[in-house]
Formats: structure tokens, C-alpha cells, sequence
């Protein structure tokens, strides 16, 4: 029987790339981008529960028949959930996968392979793939 | 005894016993049939990495959707209108955290379970570590499995009025059987199986009964919004806030409380956890955890408009009498539209949806208690993958079998409590070591078993010295008065707290693994292997 290979040594060394511009920048976008957009998320719907609670005056005036303020604030919550979740795979296909499948292959290529190897058409061929459901 | 008359007759109780069963044997024979071939722990944690978007979206919404969001939020929603709908916000927005800030780096620098995330992050100080997050998921995953032991007894109730002692062990150890052969047989592929199978019966079943309410009221949703308030006795009071939750500043809190853990406390469950590492490539995981809040979000909307729907139809008055929580709410909206086959159909979904969330959690803390339990601390990483393997069949039996004792004695307890006090255990204790693990350089070993024995014992302190245990008629012991905590929810102290606990812990304890951190990072951004 195998040993459980608990060490992980299959992966390349990655302390080369950890100083790489690209890399600080791909964390920066990273960072910032996710951040901003949960804090409009989760941030936007604490922020409704509370005025829910403390101004029930303002939640209470009427929007449209018996549809109150609070009553379409919430239903917009869940478009807010839709656009942000639209916006963070787009960010994420546009600014981020590209950089990361570079440095990905950055970083299998570091013990001496050749550099001019094409990868343009096999990972596009992977993101048409991955669209399917 | 809570129900006179109950939900439904004899008929319809037949019906779903029918119905249920066919399900049963149906998920049994997959399980067995798609049970890992060989002895492989890969397998059996993570089972078919190479599952489309959608099928692990499915399961996805499988493990997040409990028998206490169907029945327990449309029951809130009857009898506290706006509040109950706030709740159900919540409830959705939750995902959104995961998406955007857990889900890929946690993927990228994951194995089987969080131990194994950390273990990449603080090589050196991991075993305690892993012992720590250990200890905290047993908790976690059997206050939640209880719930649902729980939740089969309150249900049976709806049919039976309160079943005698015979029928009641009858109910939890049947139940609490199916859910040991699904994961200590089935393992992942197994408990997927079944997860799938109930998403899609719930996302049906919820749509037909929500367009049938719909259709009710002409597809006019503020005729919809008239007929509740009206039916609900409390006119336009009914959808405004504050109903159940507005009384005091205290009653305010405590529900910023609650929203607080779900909304945070979801992304470190530990079953759901497991679900993110499943598929193998990053972008199937985006797709999957989008698709999982689509579908997340559809069943929260059409839960508010089964909610609505069964004040609008059936009236506030009749669903608090059938049952105080509001539990039977559905159940008497679908015998309303449907007749007792849409009751029968419901009350089995509900049943599947028990099993079904009842399983992953079985199986997630087997996994936990097998691989960083038995694998790394007792046997230091020497155990072979046949023998890891066993104990965690082992151990899903062991679970199973403390699940089913601890609901048996605890068959009384509100559900929605002890679901709860999972959600602020795991936002409080697991999600704080999470967090510092994927995004902070400064995070020790220390650091993380302070903030998850800190957390764990904050958040379930708070809740022994609340009103849930003392000095209200509804508490654990009405008579005796300890409760100097104010609040039913810890979430808004003890959240705070897990946090305050990892970063002082991390300062004072000084001996930091930066370099181990480099590499990390770069592992939790690019990932290991894009296959």
C-alpha cells in the first residue's frame, strides 16, 4: 500500500514568483477588489437590517400599494447579490485568470524548461470549456 | 401537546411514508452503487472532483438548504411577516462572503479539510492546531446534526400530535441509521448523490407551491401582500419591522446578532467547507459556488412567498395554534392549495432534506476526526490511506450513533437554537483562524488555538448565561435565573472576540513562519496545479 504523500513537495518552488511585480500586483487587485465587493454586500445588508430595526419610520413609508421602502429595499438586496456576483466573475475572468495562468505557468517552468512554449490556444480552449454546464 | 389536530390525516401521512421510502431505497442503492471502488481517502472526502458547475452547485444548495430554512423561516415569515423575510435575506446574502473572498483561496491551498490549509501555513505548529479545529468541528457539525435529529421528531409531530417514546426512538434511530450507511458507506459520492437528488425535490417543490400561491392571488403580488396583512390580525403591522423582533434596543441587538453569524458563520461550516474542495479546477469552482447562490437565492424569495402565502391563505391565527414556532406553516398552506398529496409531498421533502443535510455533516465530521484527528495528530502522518479510511467509516458510525443518543435526550429542544449556536460557533471559532490563515502574514500556532478555543468557549459560555438556558418561561430550565447575558445570540460579543483572541495570541506569542507565509500566498492566488 502508498503512503499518503503528506508533504506536498509535488508543487514547484513558489518563493521565486512571491517577489515578482506581477505577483504583488495580481495580490493587490486580489485583495482589493474582493474586499470592496463584500463589504458592499455583506456590508449593504447589515447596514439594512439596522435601519430596519432603528428607523421602521423610513422602512415603513410606502413605495407602491402595499410594497413599503423596507419591503423593495429588500428585493434589492438579492439584485445587489446578482450584480455584484456578475461584476466578480467578470473582474475575475478579465483581470485576474489571465495574470494567474501566467504566473502558473511561470511556475512549472522554472526547473529549466524551454521559454517560448505557446500556450495562447490551449487556454483559451479551457475557458470556452468551462462555460458549459 | 402542541398539535390537536395536526396537518394532515391518515391519508396523507400514508402517502408520505410512501413516498419517503421510495426515495430511501432509491438514494441507498446509488450510494452503494457509486460508493468509492477503491480504497482511496481522495475519493471518499471529495468524491467525483469532475462534476459540472451546475451538479456542485446543486449539492451545494443541497448542504446549505436545512429542514429549518424550508419549514422554520416560512414559519417565521407567517407569523412575523417583515422580520421573518429580513431573515431570509440573510440567509441568501451569506454566499456572497464565499464567492468573494473564501472560495478560491481556500480551494487553491486546500486538501481534505482546513487542518490540512494550515498545515501548508504553520508547518511547524500544525498537529496542535489541527486538534483545535478538530475539537471545534465536532461541535459545530453535532449541534447542527442534533438539530436535525431534532427536527425529525418536531415533524412527525405535525402528523401525530407529540408521539409517545417508542415512536420518537423509532423516528431518530431510523432516521439516524440511513444517515450512517449514506456516510460511512457512500462517503462523498454518496452523500453528493443524495444532496443533488434533494436540491432539485426541493427547488420543484417549492416552485410549484409558490406559483400555485402565486396563481392563488392572480399573480398580484401587492393582493398577495393585502390578504396577509389582513389574515394576519395585525393589519399593516404585519409587514413592517419590529414585530418579533422590535420590542427593546435588547430584542434589536440580539437580531443583529443572529443575522451577524449566519451571514459570517456559513463560509466556515465545515460541511460546506468540504463542498469547496471538491471540484478540481478553480473556475468550475466560480461557476458552482455562482450557480449555488442563484439557486440559494430563488428558494429564500420563494420561501418568503410561501410565507406570505400561508398567512394570506390559511391565516396567523390557525398556523399559531398548530404550532407555536410556526413549523406546521407550509404544511397547512399545501393542504390549503393542494390536498393531502402536496402535504404528503412537502412532508417527505422535508424528511430528504433532513437526511440529506444530516449526512454531509456526518460525513464532514468524520473526515475531520479521521484525517486530522486519527491521520496527523495520533499517528503523526504515518498512518496508511486503508487504515485512515476505516476510521472514518468508524467514525461516522460513532457520530451517528452519539447524534441520535444526544437528540434522543434532547428531543425537546428548539431546533432553531441549536442551529444557531452552530452558525455563532463557527463564525466565532473556525472563521476568524480562516481568515488570518488565508490573509495574514502574522498568524502563529498560538494564535489560532487561542482564537478557536476562545471563540468556541465565548460563544457557547454566553449562551449557558442566556435566556435560551434561565429566567424565561421558554428557556432550557424557566425556573432557575443565571442569565446575565442579555442576548440569545452571542454572535455580536463572541465573533469580535475569536478575532481579538488570534491577533493577540499571534503578537504575544512572536515565533512567526514568514517564509512558510510567501509560499503560501503564492499557493493560495495561483494555485497548486490549473488542471
Amino acid at each position: 500500500m502508498p503512503m499518503v504523500s503528506r508533504n506536498y513537495e509535488e508543487f514547484e518552488q513558489p518563493q521565486t514568483i512571491s517577489g515578482a511585480t506581477e505577483f504583488q500586483a495580481l495580490r493587490r487587485v486580489r485583495r482589493r477588489t474582493g474586499l470592496r465587493l463584500t463589504l458592499v454586500a455583506v456590508g449593504g445588508f447589515l447596514l439594512y437590517v439596522l435601519l430596519s430595526s432603528f428607523t421602521p419610520g423610513l422602512m415603513n413609508s410606502s413605495v407602491a400599494g402595499h410594497l413599503t421602502l423596507g419591503l423593495a429595499l429588500g428585493l434589492g438586496q438579492f439584485v445587489l447579490m446578482a450584480v455584484i456576483a456578475r461584476r466578480h466573475v467578470v473582474h475575475m475572468r478579465t483581470h485576474v485568470d489571465p495574470v494567474v495562468r501566467g504566473l502558473g505557468h511561470r511556475l512549472r517552468r522554472l526547473p529549466g524548461e524551454n521559454r517560448q512554449r505557446p500556450t495562447g490556444s490551449t487556454t483559451a480552449h479551457r475557458t470556452q470549456g468551462h462555460r458549459t454546464w | 401537546m402542541v398539535t390537536a389536530a395536526g396537518v394532515g390525516d391518515r391519508f396523507s401521512l400514508q402517502l408520505t411514508f410512501l413516498l419517503f421510502l421510495a426515495v430511501v431505497v432509491v438514494t441507498l442503492f446509488t450510494a452503494l452503487l457509486t460508493a468509492p471502488q477503491r480504497d482511496e481517502i481522495g475519493e471518499f472526502y471529495l468524491g467525483n472532483r469532475t462534476m459540472s458547475p451546475l451538479r456542485n452547485g446543486l449539492a451545494m444548495c443541497g448542504d446549505y438548504i436545512s429542514a429549518a430554512t424550508l419549514l422554520g423561516s416560512t414559519g417565521l415569515v407567517a407569523l412575523n411577516g417583515y422580520d421573518g423575510l429580513l431573515y431570509l435575506g440573510g440567509t441568501a446574502v451569506a454566499w456572497m462572503t464565499v464567492l468573494l473572498l473564501i472560495a478560491e483561496p481556500l480551494h487553491n491551498a486546500g486538501r481534505f479539510t482546513l487542518g490540512d490549509t494550515i498545515a501548508l501555513r504553520l508547518p511547524q505548529g500544525q498537529r496542535p492546531v489541527r486538534l483545535a479545529l478538530a475539537i471545534c468541528t465536532l461541535a459545530v457539525t453535532t449541534l447542527y446534526l442534533v438539530a436535525q435529529l431534532v427536527g425529525s421528531v418536531a415533524l412527525l409531530t405535525q402528523f401525530t400530535g407529540e408521539p409517545s417514546a417508542l415512536t420518537r426512538t423509532l423516528c431518530v434511530v431510523v432516521i439516524g441509521t440511513i444517515v450512517i450507511v449514506y456516510a460511512a458507506i457512500g462517503g462523498m459520492p454518496g452523500a453528493t448523490f443524495i444532496q443533488v437528488v434533494k436540491a432539485v425535490m426541493v427547488i420543484s417543490g417549492v416552485t410549484v407551491t409558490a406559483v400555485m400561491v402565486l396563481h392563488h392571488y392572480h399573480w398580484n403580488v401587492d393582493a398577495l401582500l393585502g390578504a396577509a396583512a389582513d389574515h394576519s390580525g395585525l393589519g399593516t403591522r404585519f409587514l413592517e419591522p419590529g414585530l418579533r423582533y422590535g420590542g427593546s434596543t435588547t430584542s434589536k441587538l440580539d437580531f443583529f446578532s443572529l443575522e451577524l453569524a449566519i451571514v459570517l458563520g456559513l463560509a466556515a461550516l465545515p460541511h460546506v467547507m468540504m463542498r469547496l474542495l471538491a471540484p478540481r479546477g478553480v473556475n468550475v469552482l466560480r461557476s458552482s459556488v455562482v450557480w449555488a447562490i442563484g439557486l440559494v437565492g430563488l428558494v429564500c424569495l420563494l420561501a418568503g412567498v410561501l410565507g406570505l402565502g400561508a398567512t394570506a391563505v390559511v391565516g396567523r391565527e390557525t398556523i399559531a395554534g398548530t404550532d407555536r414556532k410556526g413549523d406546521a406553516a407550509v404544511l397547512l398552506l399545501a393542504h390549503a392549495l393542494g390536498g393531502g398529496v402536496l402535504t404528503a409531498l412537502l412532508t417527505c421533502l422535508a424528511f430528504v432534506t433532513l437526511l440529506a443535510v444530516a449526512s454531509g455533516l456526518t460525513l464532514a465530521a468524520a473526515s475531520s476526526l479521521a484525517h486530522d484527528l486519527y491521520g496527523e495528530v495520533v499517528r503523526k502522518g504515518r498512518a496508511k490511506e486503508t487504515e485512515e479510511l476505516l476510521v472514518a467509516r468508524l467514525a461516522a458510525v460513532v457520530i451517528g450513533v452519539l447524534g441520535m443518543l444526544l437528540a434522543l435526550v434532547s428531543w425537546g429542544a428548539n431546533t432553531a437554537t441549536l442551529a444557531f449556536l452552530a452558525f455563532a460557533i463557527a463564525a466565532s471559532a473556525i472563521l476568524p483562524t480562516l481568515v488570518y490563515t488565508l490573509f495574514w502574514r502574522g498568524l502563529t500556532a498560538t494564535g489560532a488555538q487561542l482564537s478557536i478555543y476562545g471563540g468556541l468557549l465565548c460563544s457557547v459560555l454566553l449562551v449557558v448565561f442566556s435566556p435560551v438556558v434561565s429566567s424565561t418561561p421558554a428557556s432550557l430550565y424557566p425556573d432557575a435565573d443565571f442569565a446575565w447575558f442579555p442576548l440569545q445570540n452571542p454572535g455580536i460579543v463572541s465573533i469580535p472576540v475569536g478575532f481579538l483572541l488570534g491577533w493577540l495570541g499571534s503578537l504575544l506569542s512572536g515565533r512567526q513562519e514568514t517564509e512558510a507565509y510567501d509560499e503560501f500566498e503564492v499557493r493560495t492566488l495561483v494555485g497548486a496545479d490549473q488542471s
